[in-house]
């Protein structure tokens, strides 16, 4: 049995006895107060907290975000962080974030190897080459076959 | 010659209007879609954050396990 302080009475005073009860009563009286005001200051605290997050906010602007915010989240949670698929993802995640800026060097050398065969093309366009006389190779060459093998 | 190129030229414009209003109405069902997403998660927050914290508990439990 729980033995409060100002409860137990030695039964020869009764004002005394009335003193103790009304010690016991606002004993109890403070004790329901403070956990109200416990109960309160912990309902403030969440409020606080919910309006820092502001996560109804920031799923009214941010859906998507947010449904992979969480999924990360839970993903953390379930322990997948040090496993070979995050680093696969992280991987996926560094080429298509470097994308970007490969992108110009890539498109600059197929443009230039582009302008190189179309220079190569040009170069090799029919432009009749000066023929030599009596040369058979030259007349091959006009002609559009093989040139022989000189020795 | 002439005429296979005649042929080429209705058969892709055949095969273009078989297909142009195709792709419309899918990119307009995919519209719809995520109109109808984005507003289920707008009206249901803690459901589907509920949700997708549950479900990557549930991709990293698996992904540690392997």
């Amino acid at each position: 049995m729980a033995n409060y302080p100002g409860a137990s009475g030695d039964g020869n005073s009764p004002g005394r006895e009335r003193g103790s009860d009304a010690g016991f009563g606002q004993r109890v009286d403070q004790l329901g107060s403070e956990a109200q005001q416990l109960f309160s200051d912990a309902r403030g605290a969440v409020e606080d907290l919910g309006q820092t997050l502001d996560l109804r906010g920031r799923v009214e602007r941010n859906p998507y975000g947010m449904m992979v915010a969480a999924l990360g989240v839970g993903y953390v949670l379930g322990g997948g962080l040090f496993t070979p698929l995050t680093a696969r993802i992280l991987r996926l995640g560094v080429r298509l974030a470097a994308l970007p800026f490969v992108k110009d060097e890539l498109l600059g050398m197929a443009e230039t190897a582009f302008q190189g065969y179309q220079a190569g093309r040009s170069g090799f366009a029919p432009s009749p080459p000066p023929a030599r006389e009596g040369s058979a190779s030259a007349d091959a060459n006009v002609a559009g076959t093989p040139r022989p093998p000189s020795y | 010659m002439d005429v296979n190129a005649q042929q080429m030229a209705d058969r892709a414009r055949q095969f273009q209007d078989r297909v142009v209003p195709q792709i419309d109405e899918a990119r307009q069902n995919l519209v719809d879609m995520n109109n109808r997403v984005v507003s289920f998660i707008r009206a249901n927050p803690g459901t589907c954050l509920l949700g997708a914290v549950a479900v990557g508990f549930l991709i990293g439990r698996i992904a540690s396990r392997r």
